[in-house]
């Protein structure tokens, strides 16, 4: 393997680790606010990308499509709060039925609207760039960017902001956060529409990269719970390390061995590690 | 100030409260004593709105929040100190203290200077994790962290519970001295009889879910039959 395949290699990782973050981070979100396991999640990424094909075939520009593409999931996660889950606030199980069956029912919709087969992203940045000795796609770059971004701009407004303190408050004790005066289920649905719009935002950034099929969100859905368990239930900085070991593992086994062999070898690893450590690597004992 | 008629409320199918009736007269602490199991955490609970009661009313300043939910409760100027404190242990003493202001609109958000001058350790160590305080530190803070909002009437519920005896005196003091200095209600719940003496103007007791006495504490000193009736083992 020589240097140059190798850095490329390597900054495909990282590419696939921030996407990663981004569909996990909104779901562990949802998670440790409302204890909802939302199994629709992978159907909001692909919502985000059929939103982009929508978009540019009305004639609009990608740059633009991107906004929608975080619009129009959020607004369909408010949707699918207010008429289903915030009726399930107390039996978190039903929640993973339900929300299993809303993924069943957003991926039929969408093979009865653009049928089974792939769709075309007009590609928005097809240039090269150059930089210590390799040639690299100036998408995969502003991906990248993008993400560590939004991944920022989220840690900040959970740490920093008096939303985010709420947020933590209503996530460490709901019931004390409600008796300072916390609107919990308000908290609930804003956490839930930010989640989506999370990850219909990360649907669109990843649609000129890869295939835009009924399918491709079962492909983040599945890492992401894995980075969350991995990394720890319940810490914010948790699904941080659990997305980097998921989805680093996961580019290196690919290019060694096989992307199934890879799968194989990181359910292993995974199934291991939380018979070893229950709690997740970074979270507490409790 | 608050006026409890007829409240009526169960937990698990079983009636706890059995229709409470008490007043507290604005500016006054008030005691309310029992022994254990008698329904004392229960009526705060029902108070505050995490119970929902089954018949009966709250009144705040004339107002029905009976059956509200909590948050609307806290907002309308009842605070809140839960039996074991309930702080938030891992974050930062200022983020506990800001989270008692939470609920006001953003500019009103403003944590009073004064309050630590009845605390003056939570200044010292406003950066420092809740976690790591002291059981009458984190009392304290739990304390201060209800006030910051400036409520009508605080609730308090045992707050002395497992707390060195030197601190739950100091608690005392800085209670009777807020409660003189900005005129806050305080209804406190306890089972220490020493403390209820020191600070309290009134003292209710309850049995089997009712009121079944009230008194100005200063006649306890002379004569301790109810405390022997309601609180001896």
């Amino acid at each position: 393997m020589d240097l140059t395949s190798f850095l490329i290699q390597v900054l495909n990782g990282f590419n696939l680790i921030l996407i990663l973050l981004l569909v996990a981070l909104g779901l562990v979100i949802i998670f440790g606010l409302m204890q909802v396991i939302n199994m629709a999640h992978g159907e909001f990424f692909l919502l985000g990308a059929y939103t982009v094909v929508m978009a540019q075939r009305c004639g609009l520009n990608f740059w633009v499509a991107l906004l929608f593409s975080a619009f129009i999931v959020g607004v369909v996660g408010l949707m699918v709060e207010f008429f289903c889950i915030r009726y399930l606030y107390d039996r978190p199980m039903d929640t993973i039925l339900a929300t299993w069956g809303i993924s069943i029912g957003i991926k039929q919709l969408i093979i009865l609207v653009f049928g089974p087969g792939g769709q075309m992203v007009t590609h928005p940045l097809p240039t090269m760039v150059k930089f210590l000795r390799i040639e690299y796609p100036a998408y995969r770059l502003f991906t990248m960017a993008a993400s560590i971004l939004i991944i920022l701009i989220t840690f900040y407004v959970l740490l920093r902001s008096d939303y985010g303190l709420k947020a933590r408050a209503v996530i460490a004790n709901r019931n004390m956060a409600s008796a300072l005066g916390i609107n919990t289920r308000k908290m609930y649905r804003m956490s839930f529409v930010f989640g989506s719009a999370l990850s219909g935002l990360a649907g669109g950034i990843m649609s000129p990269l890869m295939s835009v099929d009924p399918q491709m969100g079962l492909g983040y859905l599945i890492p992401a719970f894995l980075a969350i368990i991995v990394g720890g239930m319940g810490t914010l900085y948790g699904v941080l390390g659990g997305g980097t070991i998921i989805g680093g593992a996961d580019s290196v086994f690919s290019y060694l061995i096989s992307p199934v062999g890879a799968q194989i070898i990181v359910f292993s690893m995974a199934i291991v590690l939380i018979r070893l450590r229950p709690q997740g690597i970074f979270g507490k004992q409790s | 100030m608050l006026k409890i008629t007829g409240l009526q409320a169960s937990l698990g199918g079983s009636l706890i409260l059995q229709g409470v009736d008490m007043e507290v007269h604005p500016g006054h602490i008030v005691a309310l004593m029992g022994r254990n199991g008698v329904g004392k955490t229960t009526l705060m609970r029902t108070v505050v709105g995490f119970v929902s009661p089954r018949s009966g009313q709250t009144l705040l300043d004339g107002k029905d929040i009976t059956g509200l939910p909590p948050h609307q409760i806290s907002q309308l100027g009842i605070s809140y100190v839960p039996q074991g404190r309930e702080i938030f242990q891992s974050f930062s003493v200022y983020e506990n203290l800001r989270l008692g202001i939470i609920k006001f609109k953003k500019k009103d958000r403003k944590i009073p200077a004064e309050i630590f001058d009845y605390f003056p350790i939570l200044h010292e160590r406003r950066n420092q994790k809740a976690g790591s305080f002291s059981g009458g530190e984190q009392q304290m803070l739990a304390i201060a962290r209800a006030l910051v909002s400036n409520p009508k009437i605080l609730l308090l519920d045992e707050p002395s519970e497992g707390i060195q005896p030197s601190i739950v005196e100091e608690i005392g003091r800085i209670l009777v001295k807020i409660n003189e200095e900005k005129g806050v209600t305080i209804l406190i719940v306890e089972q220490n009889v020493d403390l209820i003496m020191d600070i309290a103007k009134g003292c209710f007791f309850m049995e089997k879910g009712k009121i079944v006495a009230e008194t100005e504490t200063c006649h306890l000193r002379q004569d301790d039959r109810l405390i022997t009736q309601y609180l001896a083992l």
